[in-house]
């Protein structure tokens, strides 16, 4: 049995209130985590409620799976949609990632998950039309909990540890399932070592989406070329650092580099190449007080090609791409983790 | 019918931390200040090293810089503030 402590309120209504007092909750409402729905989290997943996912590193915190389990149920996922929360949660506890900095920056990332394999048609994931908004139930919601639960757990809350200036939208819910049916890439967790068909999560520290559009080129040269320009662009505009940065390309684009026969393996080497500017250029966005006596050194977005992720997803029509920029340079890397519970996601 | 729920909360401590005794004052004391490694903290803790030795005279005013200003303060960093009488740390950008 759970062994939080619990509360005894009158009423749906009354529940809502008291989250909302404690600051409990992200401003949305939220499910009641009843000790009955907590369990049925911890039993589908044959995990206990005191099962250690992982300890935060700078605060030594121990992060238990019921206390994920409570924030899952509030966030309003399913038994079923427990094992990913638990598996994107250990991933961010991984010494890369960098979870005290990535959350409590100045900088106001958001933590982007990004779901491979069978578990996303298990779970009706959606990763066609508006797959960086509220695209499907499953996504929605696992996201969701992986806010609740820095929020609860780690005090990540707006002021509390977490220092934003800004934030951006996907600190509600970020995260994308890739549409790994509509293309013959290889998906982005097999190409991180990932064995074929085993379903897998990926999480980043990532700024806000922006959004490209190139409809006038099949030249997969000229379309990653918008692509790099944004890329470069947030290299003047925000930060000249090298990192990992997420491409998303949709259908409409992604059959130009398919007819050219151009895996992302190509991409990604075309963007190494070319994602880089010259420190003078802060000088024509108003940086000119930082370039210093270093205008002609170059740098890269990319210090290796692997370090940017490919991700095909998005709806049939529009040709639109997003490049969605790191956190802050390298200080927080992308970890990719196989899914290692309990669900039914053998190869199909 | 009453709803139980669950908290969503951390509750795992069970250490709990005091603040240490004060000084009575800063003459003569060592003081440390650690530095986050930011640039805009540079003039704020020149500032503050003219006030703590012009206007409350303490004795030694050490300034140390984090490696990496989204990490903990190094051990080697820890085991300098245990020589010091105060240390002041805190988030700068």
């Amino acid at each position: 049995m759970p062994v939080s402590k619990s509360y005894n309120l009158d009423n749906y209504a009354a529940v809502q209130e008291f989250f909302h007092s404690h600051n409990w909750t992200d401003g949305l409402p939220v499910v009641p985590p009843t000790p009955e729905a907590v369990k049925d989290l911890l039993e589908l997943s044959k995990i206990s409620p005191e099962h250690l996912i992982g300890i935060e590193p700078v605060r030594s915190r121990a992060i238990t799976a019921e206390k994920l389990a409570i924030n899952a149920v509030m966030a309003g996922c399913l038994p079923e949609h427990f094992p990913l929360v638990c598996e994107s949660f250990s991933a961010m506890l991984k010494e890369p990632f960098l979870l005290h900095g990535a959350t409590a920056s100045t900088g106001g990332c958001a933590v982007l998950v990004i779901i491979n394999g069978p578990v996303r048609k298990l779970l009706g994931m959606n990763g066609t039309f508006n797959a960086l908004g509220s695209s499907d139930r499953a996504t929605t919601v696992i996201g969701r909990a992986i806010r609740l639960i820095l929020c609860n757990l780690l005090d990540a809350r707006p002021g509390d540890a977490d220092r934003s200036t800004l934030g951006h939208p996907g600190k509600f819910s970020f995260c994308i399932a890739e549409d790994e049916e509509n293309t013959n890439w290889l998906p982005l967790a097999e190409e991180r070592d990932i064995p074929h068909g085993v379903s897998a999560v990926t999480v980043m520290a990532a700024g806000s989406p922006r959004q490209i559009m190139n409809e006038w080129t099949t030249s997969p040269e000229e379309i990653l070329d918008t692509f790099v320009a944004e890329i470069k662009s947030c290299m003047r505009h925000y930060s000249i650092w090298h990192g990992n940065y997420a491409i998303v390309i949709p259908p409409q684009l992604r059959v130009h580099f398919e007819e050219s026969r151009w895996s992302k393996r190509n991409i990604r080497r075309y963007v190494f190449e070319h994602a880089r500017i010259k420190r003078k250029e802060w000088s024509d966005c108003g940086k000119t007080a930082v370039v210093g006596n270093k205008g002609e050194k170059e740098y890269t977005a990319l210090t290796d090609e692997n370090h940017l992720l490919v991700v095909a997803a998005g709806g049939p029509a529009g040709g639109f791409g997003a490049v969605i920029p790191p956190w802050f340079g390298t200080k927080s890397k992308a970890v990719t983790q196989p899914l290692g519970l309990c669900l039914d996601c053998g190869p199909e | 019918m009453t709803i139980e729920v669950l908290d969503p909360t951390y509750d795992g401590d069970t250490i709990s931390f005091k603040y240490a005794v004060g000084l009575e004052n800063l003459k003569g004391a060592t003081v440390g200040i650690i530095s986050n490694g930011k640039k805009g903290t540079f003039h704020f803790f020149n500032a503050l090293e003219d006030l703590l030795t012009k206007k409350y005279k303490a004795g030694e005013v050490i300034r140390v810089i984090k490696k990496n200003y989204s990490v903990p303060a190094e051990e080697e960093i820890m085991k300098e503030v245990k020589k010091w009488d105060a240390a002041i740390a805190g988030v700068g950008d």
